[in-house]
């Protein structure tokens, strides 16, 4: 019987909120900590026991192999640290109420039976409780306990009694739980709660299920053992999965040498009970699983079965590559069936097809299913609840031209909700929302939002260091490998250590307050982590610190598992004894650390916007209506960009319409400066104080702005082959459209036309896929054939990457008679003029694997996917905000998979084809997440800049320079002081590398928390 | 490496003759993988496929009167390929040509007969109700419970006629008003049809449906999944809706009425074998196993391939009437299965697997034998 309770978990008691973003998956965490740095007040709701989704239950992330709950769960806790935000998990909606900015949300918590104020997580009820259940984590791979937390990291960290399996909630027999647990957290009579509360927006992040091949027993899947699915075998992969990081299989838990994976289970099909879309993360996924396995075992031997590499994303082609090229891997064209389980090994086989040399049968000792993504279970329910609409596929009906938006005002959709999207993707569309929202909602910016309050800094500055040390296990991953016990023993040995104790993580939040606990309790003035990497971690671990009342700077992160564990993982005893080592140089170097300040400036809230495409327009509008001042500087005559040449999309969208309103409200928009025909000259300063020198129309301006967004697009490859310009008859596809547009006589009395793919990209030149061309060639094709239906059109292709809903158009396009032939890389065709009939025409002449002979393929047309290459001032810019390009010439951004708008350099961000090529939608949600990501930095009252930076000692600068010829930031520069020229660190730009010392002639310069003391200290120690 | 131009008249050709959806392929290989054809050698439905696609079908060649219609490969592919519409398209412009390669010759001698006698044996129309005689078997009259249409296998093969018989028996036992209507009857054109006769096809259809209208026929009862097919599924295009029921749906209904029920159990395993055109082409699985558990001592055991995956016996497509090497017939696989599981019985419920698996057996090596039955001969044992 649900009870009417005024307050929710957290310290808010009026239970009104900015947002309501349902769905704690990393798309749902992300949105919730942009809004929440934005100054909104979140409600986070999870219908599981903790957030985190399906992206807790990977093991590592593509394409940069990064371990995903090393780069996800420092968000779980900055959720749960989060001011603005509240976390209610086993929580669902049960009815929502009202318009944009006004809605009234009931929530019911379900009961957990457990005591959430109570609960420590020590996991002693877990130990005694009776009742083995298949642990869903695991993907049911192994047993848990009827009480148990969800995974060792998991936010909240508190149990959860399942009520199917629990004796006591199905019989009233047992309650063994209740009296083991030493805080009486147990509450067995537990009820749901009802919660109503106040919000002006949703966010729809409710994620996605996998296709679950067991309803129509795809691939002997639930017959046979040894057939897993992708998710399945993710959790095998995962150190703390249910073989710990080992490779078995089901049926006998030998490693299995040859594992087969199937591609596209559930997607790409008409049958009845499958999915006709793509699924766009599986060709990803399955790579990373081939190579990770590698990683693990050797010898294994891959095989991936697939019809279509899908390696369309930004560094997915070399990702590909990667894999193929490891040893012992085959990568087939053909779909499979599953020949037969042998009774006496359960190994499985499988039969494919093959390019003339007939049907082949093979064995395998374990066969992975590539499953789909498929609508979350609930996809009905909460669009009834809601009141939006989904599309034909379950999905979340978007609008292409803003595809955050759902069908009704004031709710938002964010993540794999709107279709299948791979991690990046989601945290793009994330900050998106947290953009539309801010749009919305932008009158109430901090009305609501609270302040993090730290415990005031003790001084420590009298006292001796007594320093701290935390050995964590990592659960197996440094546990398994260097005697966590042992080196907890030796580190209470040493100097000035008063405190030495064991975690399993370190980072979950009932570790890392017990840390802060530990420091005041016992007065700790020194702490030494001994665990992963600092990269992911030490912002995590510094917080903490400075949650235990000491200043942040006398914490050191000494990495036993990078550079212990998991390179010496084969060498217990030897990685036990580095392990002491690490521990001990750092421990000799935290006795030297000093406390340093973080500074404060300033901030300008104007932004620049660089480039007018849509990108650049998208920005600059939702940033001025939320109330900033923006500059958009374009170096043509014209906004527009490269949509200036598209007409018509896909999905059928009138670009110049768009177009033409976007330009016309930017032109409008008061709080919008507009210049064209520009030309950075000039920049200089920092995030929140640049200076830019702009030269447009023979005059010259000085802008003012806090932060900068670099949206310059790309541009068409000219192909220099297939005779393209030499002959009339061959074009771009863009050149393509243009003619279509204007109905054309030569293109539109065509007879035929030939389109061939891949021209000027996926080369050793240009490595990588642009991601577009496959749609465009298909978009092209249908409406030429709508206007002239009996036109003959051959698309010629390496991979058709029709991802994601797009795949639908592919099987539109076959059915209309467009004839699609695949050619090989080494085999290109060949486009040549030929005389036939009387009639000069153009000849492409390609070898069609399937039939084992070349085709001639006579034709009016010629019409070429030329590649998107990155913009020619792309070099010109990147120097000017010293901002990195990856080897192709695009952006670099911060990181690939967790900030894919932001730059490494603060203040800066990125959006649109400049980071990669990509469709109009994508851009637009990308350029919504661009200018969420600025606000997050404008609309604060300063800018904190790290305390780890480089200072100069005046006595000892002799003012040579080579200090600021050595910084790759432009940190460093002259001042005159009273005794001349000497060289001083602007405190912002200083990333701290300490480049600048190596160069130093006299020492003068020094980086604060690696001085030359504290190194030497720890080199002694070693 | 031969260079060519596709050729649009043929795959427009193609296309009229109803093989349209050929244009969905996107070659993923499914229907090679899944084809029984190459469990025991090389045949590529996908190059068959592909060839239409451009117009460069070779109609000359015997791969294309391969396919037996089994119905697996349309049924996995994930574009909505109807590779049997396809074939039949292929083999109507062979046919229309006069295109025949050696093998398939036989189909000549087979529609000359089926146009002179209604049956494709070259034996007369007069007889085919001989196999009535002596059993309780009358002429169909309007008022009664249903029409039975043995079809051409069991009104003349002499071992389908005991499968006749036997059939006769049990609606006598079960107390059924039933008819035949013999020398009336013409073949039901299946697979004739599927060889690309559509002409013959129309004309044995619409005699048979003038037949059937004119004596007031409203229910018919078929021994043959193929006749099943064709009266249940294509028939209505010629506007007639007649209620068609297949013997092991009839009998599952006669045993649920209490009209029939076994007096003693059959005692040998047996296993029973999914014909294409009652399981996979028509969705009936259940009914004969659930008359055969109730007939049989010990449950039934499956074999590998079944329900949905059962191995085609061979027999589809007019391949029945068609020469096949032994190493490349399907039934000698089935068989193995059959015996590597144990059973003593094979048990059927069509004509031409029948026909197929008892001529297998007679090849089987020593000391190796599996008796072949129908599903009716089952029944009529124990009851």
């Amino acid at each position: 019987m649900p009870v009417e309770r005024s307050a929710s978990s957290g310290p808010n008691n009026d239970n009104v909120g900015d947002v309501l973003v349902v769905g704690g998956g990393i798309s749902g965490i992300q949105a919730a900590l942009d809004l929440g740095e934005a100054g909104f007040r979140v409600y986070l709701v999870d219908k599981s026991p903790a957030i985190g989704g399906k992206m807790s239950q990977l093991d590592k992330t593509f394409p940069t192999n990064d371990c995903s709950m090393c780069i996800e769960s420092p968000k779980f806790i900055e959720c749960s640290r989060h001011p603005n935000v509240d976390i209610l998990t086993n929580t669902e909606v049960v009815r929502v109420e009202g318009k944009a900015g006004e809605f009234r949300v009931s929530l019911n918590k379900k009961p957990r039976y457990v005591l959430e104020d109570r609960c420590t997580g020590c996991t002693t009820c877990f130990e005694y409780c009776p009742v083995q259940v298949p642990d869903p984590y695991n993907e049911n791979l192994s047993l848990s306990k009827a009480v148990h937390i969800h995974f060792s990291q998991a936010v909240p960290l508190i149990t959860y009694i399942d009520p199917e399996t629990c004796l006591y909630l199905q019989d009233e027999k047992c309650n063994i739980c209740v009296g083991v647990c030493k805080t009486n957290a147990i509450d067995l009579h537990q009820k749901p709660e009802k919660l109503e509360i106040e919000v002006g927006a949703v966010v729809l992040s409710p994620g996605y299920e996998t296709f679950d091949p067991a309803v129509r027993g795809d691939y002997g899947y639930g017959k046979m053992k040894n057939v897993v699915t992708s998710l399945e075998f993710e959790r095998i992969l995962s150190a703390t999965g249910p073989y710990a990081g080992e490779i078995r299989r089901p049926s006998d838990g030998r490693h299995p040498e040859r594992i087969a994976w199937i591609q596209c289970v559930g997607s790409r099909q008409v049958i009845p009970g499958g999915n006709t879309y793509c699924s766009s993360v599986c060709c990803a996924y399955t790579q990373k699983q081939v190579i990770l396995t590698k990683d693990h075992y050797a010898q294994m031997r891959a095989t991936v079965f697939h019809n279509d590499i899908r390696a369309f994303g930004k560094d997915f082609e070399r990702y590909y590559q990667r894999a193929e090229n490891l040893p012992g891997v085959r990568f087939i064209r053909s779909y499979v069936s599953i020949g037969r389980e042998s009774p006496e090994n359960k190994n499985v086989t499988i039969r494919y097809a093959t390019d003339g040399a007939g049907v082949m049968e093979e064995e395998f000792d374990l066969v992975v299913l590539s499953v789909g993504l498929s609508p979350p279970k609930d996809a009905v329910d909460l669009a009834g609840k809601f009141g939006i609409e989904l599309n034909s596929h379950g999905f979340c009906k978007t609008n292409p031209l803003n595809p955050i938006a759902t069908s009704r005002p004031g709710i938002f959709v964010s993540g794999a909700f709107q279709g299948p999207l791979d991690i990046p993707e989601s945290v793009v569309s994330a900050s998106a929302a947290d953009a539309l929202c801010g749009q919305l909602l932008a009158y109430q910016r901090g009305k609501l939002g609270r302040e993090r309050e730290y415990p005031p800094e003790r001084d420590v500055s009298n006292e001796e260091p007594k320093v701290g040390v935390f050995v964590c296990h990592c659960g197996a991953n440094i546990g398994r490998v260097v005697n966590v016990p042992s080196v907890v023993e030796y580190a209470s040995t040493l100097d000035n250590v008063v405190h030495a104790q064991e975690s399993l993580f370190a980072c979950s939040t009932d570790n890392a307050r017990q840390i802060a606990d530990t420091i005041r309790d016992k007065g700790l003035n020194r702490v030494v982590i001994a665990a992963c990497t600092p990269r992911t971690h030490e912002p995590l671990f510094r917080d903490t610190v400075r949650e235990g009342g000491i200043n942040q700077y006398f914490f050191d992160l000494a990495n036993i598992r990078e550079h212990c564990s998991w390179v010496h993982s084969r060498e217990k005893e030897a990685a036990t004894a580095k392990a002491k080592d690490i521990v001990r140089m750092s421990v000799a170097r935290t006795a030297l650390l000093q406390p340093l300040q973080e500074i404060e400036l300033p901030i300008n809230k104007a932004v620049l916007i660089i480039g007018g495409g849509v990108a650049g327009m998208t920005s600059a509008l939702n940033m001025a209506e939320q109330g900033f001042q923006v500059y958009l500087v374009e170096k043509d005559h014209d906004l527009g960009g490269m949509a200036r040449r598209i007409h018509y999309t896909l999905e059928g969208v009138d670009v110049q319409a768009y177009l033409s309103d976007i330009i016309r409200k930017v032109y409008r928009h008061p709080s919008i400066h507009v210049a064209t025909d520009a030309a950075i000259e000039e920049v200089s300063g920092y995030v929140g104080n640049f200076t830019t020198r702009v030269r447009a129309e023979r005059r010259v301006k000085e802008i003012r702005h806090g932060a900068v967004i670099v949206a310059t697009g790309a541009e068409e490859h000219k192909p220099a082959e297939y005779l393209y310009g030499e002959d009339d008859r061959v074009l771009t596809l863009l050149e393509l459209e243009g003619q279509i547009t204007k109905n054309d006589d030569v293109v539109m009395k065509a007879k035929t036309l030939v389109m061939i793919q891949c021209v000027g990209c996926r080369t050793a030149e240009r490595n990588y896929c642009s991601r577009v061309c496959c749609s465009q060639a298909i978009k092209n094709a249908l409406k030429l054939r709508q206007a002239s239906p009996d036109v003959e059109i051959y698309i010629v292709f390496r991979d058709m990457r029709t991802y994601g809903f797009k795949e639908d158009y592919y099987r539109e396009a076959a059915s209309k008679g467009i004839r699609f032939i695949r050619y090989a890389p080494d085999d290109k065709p060949v486009v040549e003029v030929a005389e036939e009939g009387g009639r000069n025409l153009l000849r492409v002449t390609v070898t069609d694997p399937i039939l084992g002979r070349k085709l001639a393929l006579d034709t009016d047309l010629v019409a070429l996917a030329a590649a998107v290459v990155p913009s020619a001032t792309n070099h010109k810019v990147a120097k000017l905000f010293k901002v990195p390009l990856n080897p192709d010439g695009f952006f670099q951004e911060a990181h690939v998979k967790l900030r894919p708008v932001d730059f490494a350099a603060e203040g800066i961000f990125l959006c649109g084809t400049a980071h990669y090529p990509k469709h109009i939608s994508e851009t637009i949600s990308q350029a919504y997440g661009a200018a969420a990501r600025a606000i997050n930095v404008l609309s604060k009252n300063s800018v904190t800049a790290t305390g780890a930076i480089c200072d100069v000692d005046e006595n000892a600068c002799i003012a040579c320079g080579a200090c600021i010829s050595a910084c790759a930031y432009d940190a460093i520069d002259f001042f005159d002081s009273a005794r001349g020229k000497k060289a001083k660190v602007n405190p912002v730009l200083c990333k701290g590398d300490g480049l600048c010392n190596a160069k130093c002639p006299t020492g003068a310069i020094y980086l604060n928390h690696y001085t030359d003391e504290e190194i030497f200290r720890q080199i002694d120690a070693a | 490496m031969e260079t060519l131009a596709p050729i649009k008249e043929i795959s427009d050709l193609i296309k009229d003759n109803g093989g349209a959806s050929f244009q969905f392929c996107y070659q993923c290989g499914i229907c090679d993988v899944v084809c029984p054809w190459n469990r025991v050698r090389q045949f590529s439905m996908r190059k068959i496929v592909r060839q239409a696609s451009f117009g460069l079908t070779e109609i000359e060649q015997d791969d294309i009167w391969r396919c037996t219609t089994c119905g697996t490969c349309p049924q996995r592919c994930p574009r909505g390929v109807n590779q049997i519409d396809l074939g039949v398209s292929l083999r109507r412009i062979a046919t229309e040509y006069g295109v025949f390669p050696d093998s398939v010759t036989p189909i000549v001698t087979v529609s000359d007969s089926l146009r002179a006698e209604g049956n494709p044996f070259d034996m007369k129309r007069e007889k085919r109700a001989d196999w009535a005689e002596g059993l309780p078997v009358k002429t169909f009259t309007e008022g009664m419970e249903i029409l039975y249409f043995p079809g051409c296998y069991l009104s003349y093969d002499p071992r389908l006629k005991k499968v006749a018989a036997a059939t006769a028996r049990i609606l006598d036992k079960a107390g059924v008003t039933f008819g035949i209507l013999g020398s009336k009857e013409n073949c039901c054109g299946e697979s004739i049809r599927k060889t690309g006769n559509e002409q013959l096809f129309k004309h044995l259809a619409k005699e048979n449906i003038k037949t059937f209208i004119d004596h007031g026929v409203k229910k018919i009862l078929v021994s043959s999944p193929h006749c099943y097919h064709t009266f249940k599924n294509e028939y209505p295009e010629f506007n007639v809706h007649f209620e068609i029921i297949h013997i092991s749906e009839f009998l599952r209904e006669l045993i649920a009425a209490g009209r029939l029920a076994p007096t003693r159990r059959y005692e040998k395993k047996i296993t029973y074998h999914d014909p294409c055109y009652l399981g996979r082409h028509n969705g009936i699985f259940d009914a004969p196993r659930d008359v055969l558990k109730q007939m049989t001592s010990a449950e039934p055991t499956e074999m590998q391939d079944s329900r949905t995956n059962s191995l085609c016996c061979g027999g589809g497509g007019g391949r029945i009437w068609m020469d096949t090497p032994k190493n490349e017939r399907f039934s000698g696989l089935r068989l193995q299965q059959a015996l590597d599981i144990g059973a003593d019985v094979l048990v059927t419920a069509c004509p031409y697997c029948l026909t197929n698996f008892t001529d297998s057996s007679l090849g089987l090596e020593d000391g190796r034998a599996i008796e072949i039955k129908d599903i009716t001969e089952i029944v009529q044992e124990v009851i």
